[in-house]
């Protein structure tokens, strides 16, 4: 078996996943992992997928596109190669929210920093509503880099454009949200 | 990650409602230090402290740093002095004092407690030199805080010691007269004392506690009072079993993130983990007040009627929502009501509507007790310890800790300001309108314990 990631954006209709799923599965494949979002009525999927050797790339992008009308399924399929362990960083996760009034350049400003700060995008969502701008991101700060900093040059950029932004440990939302006890985020669990 | 509307609930938590966490308390066992040469006894323990505690305002910053929420007050907590101190006299005791006002001073605290005596059924004879020695003591130290248990659930009321005690009131008070009686702010006489409490100044670890342990006492009155406003502006309440569920919840929240801070400060220091507090300890500061909560549920004036019930709901709130949120809540765990900390509970005293009466019968649904009440400079000892026996048989019967911090203000009359200054705070002076027990306290001798206590 081949490990591949493939992604497919449509928009969006019932039934899209399970015609993924159906055309991989007959190509005798098994799907590891899912994520799939629905943004402004258009449909994304990302999927980590263990198809057969004598599959090539070509015929699970085709085998997926036959499933939806003609140009409906955009797909895209590449091998799947591991992170290798020198590019796995020892880092802490964070999230980072912006709220306030929207005006361009916000996010190409903020993920700018994060960027010019070596600090990864995990996760990230936004959007404006009544004119409301919100920004919840979850990113990874490497070890040695001063959050205290961080935290103070995102509390300043957000000031920049009349905005709230604020930076805080996972753990805290963990710890407020969820019913396991506290002590299983210290033992890192 | 959590959901969208959980992450943002948090952060309004954080941000706008200022959770913090409201005290650090590093207890440490003091008992292999004492020595009968009083230098070398105060040379051991000024080490220790400093030993044990030095790592404890770095260890605070860093995990503040972490997660962005402030640690508001760090401080220590020692064996309760009277018997590390036993064969020392009053001389020694305050010597003591000196050597550990510095060692506070030195390990950057701001108060430490411990300079304290169990003597609910009877008093030893350092028991007795450490009560005598508070007037000396209390006006020459700045960082020290005393506590005497005089009373238990299952030993009783010990009046002795509370006629004792309602001269040293005095004297304290003279002793420290230009700054309003301020010595007395800093003693608290208990029912039922918490050998866990992080909270000053009750605060000492008890004999049962491991050898160094960190306390803490969460987040003020001020997002909780915030949480309620919000919930009741959002026009979301139909009834007080609402406001109950929004403070429980609350509680929850500010509960773990105590926790998860106390826990990570004990691994960077070295400690035992011991207890979050649940109290909502108040500070002098607009916003950060209990009395602000029971406004924000609807009583008009603190005082009037439906505070005991108001209050017997937030502290039942409180309690529920912090218990599943944590096994190792302990302490206090209750609403105080300082009345000179409090700026919304002193203005209610002053307005007339919040009465010692009425604050005796609301301290009977909360913790912590008569909580620096001002009273006249010229209350007579024995009324000030049947003030305090009557709060403390709030605690003996009803089996809950309760306390008094009372200061009798030199020179001033009721209606007059007393001014403590700091976390303090000000306050007009209670009037006390009978002080005719005289007979009764004089008697002195032990009230016994209640049927209460035979529980066994």
């Amino acid at each position: 078996m081949k490990d591949y990631i493939l992604t497919v954006m449509a928009q969006d209709r019932v039934g899209i996943v399970r015609d993924v799923a159906s055309a991989l599965t007959e190509l005798g494949g098994n799907i590891t992992h899912v994520s799939q979002t629905v943004m402004c009525g258009y449909f994304t999927l990302i999927i980590s997928v263990q198809v057969p050797d004598k599959c090539s790339l070509l015929e699970i992008r085709q085998a997926i596109e036959r499933k939806g009308s003609v140009g409906e399924l955009e797909v895209n399929v590449r091998p799947y190669e591991p992170v290798p362990e020198s590019q796995i960083r020892k880092s802490e996760r964070f999230t980072l929210t912006i709220v306030g009034k929207d005006r361009p350049g916000i996010i190409a400003r903020a993920t700018e920093h994060l960027a010019s700060r070596n600090i990864n995008i995990d996760d990230f969502y936004a959007y404006v509503l009544d004119g409301r701008f919100v920004m919840l991101v979850q990113v990874s700060i490497p070890e040695g880099v001063d959050v205290d900093d961080v935290r103070s040059e995102i509390e300043n950029l957000g000031k920049e454009f009349e905005l709230t932004a604020q930076l805080q440990h996972e753990n805290i939302f963990r710890a407020t949200n969820e019913v396991r006890p506290v002590i299983d985020l210290q033992r890192g669990s | 990650m959590p959901g969208y509307d959980d992450t943002f609930q948090t952060i309004e938590m954080l941000q706008s409602e200022h959770l913090d966490v409201r005290a650090v308390n590093m207890g440490i066992d003091v008992f292999d230090c004492a020595d009968p040469d009083i230098n070398k006894a105060c040379k051991r323990v000024k080490e220790k402290i400093l030993r044990c505690a030095s790592p404890l305002i770095d260890a605070c910053r860093k995990v503040s740093r972490r997660y962005g929420i402030p640690i508001v007050n760090k401080r220590v907590a020692i064996s309760p002095i009277a018997d590390v101190m036993a064969g020392h006299d009053i001389n020694d005791l305050v010597q003591l004092a000196h050597a550990l006002d510095e060692a506070a001073e030195e390990a950057g605290v701001d108060f430490i407690g411990g300079y304290s005596a169990l003597v609910q059924k009877g008093m030893t004879v350092s028991d007795r030199a450490l009560i005598e020695s508070l007037p000396e003591a209390l006006s020459q130290t700045r960082r020290i805080c005393a506590s005497v248990n005089a009373a238990s659930t299952r030993a009783g009321i010990n009046v002795e010691a509370l006629l004792l005690l309602g001269r040293v009131l005095r004297e304290i008070a003279a002793r420290t007269a230009e700054a309003d009686g301020f010595g007395c702010c800093k003693l608290s006489i208990f029912a039922n004392i918490p050998e866990d409490n992080p909270f000053m100044a009750g605060a000492y670890k008890g004999i049962g506690e491991p050898e160094t342990v960190i306390n803490i006492g969460v987040s003020g009155p001020g997002v909780v009072k915030r949480a309620i406003e919000k919930f009741c502006g959002s026009g979301s309440c139909r009834g007080l079993g609402d406001i109950a569920e929004q403070i429980k919840s609350t509680a929850f929240r500010v509960t773990r993130c105590g926790e998860l801070i106390g826990r990570e400060v004990a691994e960077a220091v070295g400690a035992q983990f011991g207890i979050v507090d649940l109290s909502l300890a108040p500070t002098p500061q607009v916003g950060d007040s209990v009395g602000e909560i029971l406004q924000a549920m609807g009583i008009d004036k603190v005082g009037g009627p439906g505070s005991t019930a108001a209050l017997a709901m937030l502290n039942d709130a409180v309690k529920k929502g912090g218990a599943f949120a944590s096994s190792s809540v302990g302490g206090l765990s209750g609403a105080f009501v300082p009345v000179a900390e409090d700026s919304a509970l002193a203005a209610a005293v002053e307005s007339g509507y919040l009465t010692l009466e009425k604050l005796e019968a609301m301290t009977s649904v909360c913790s912590v007790g008569l909580d620096m009440i001002a009273l006249p400079g010229d209350t007579s000892p024995e009324t000030l310890t049947a003030l305090a026996m009557d709060e403390l048989a709030i605690g003996v019967v009803n089996r809950k800790t309760t306390s008094v911090r009372l200061i009798p203000v030199p020179g001033k009359n009721a209606g007059e300001r007393a001014v403590f200054g700091g976390l303090f705070g000000e306050s007009p002076i209670l009037d006390i309108r009978s002080d005719t027990s005289n007979d009764f306290v004089s008697m002195g001798g032990r009230i016994p314990a209640p049927l209460t206590s035979l529980n066994n």
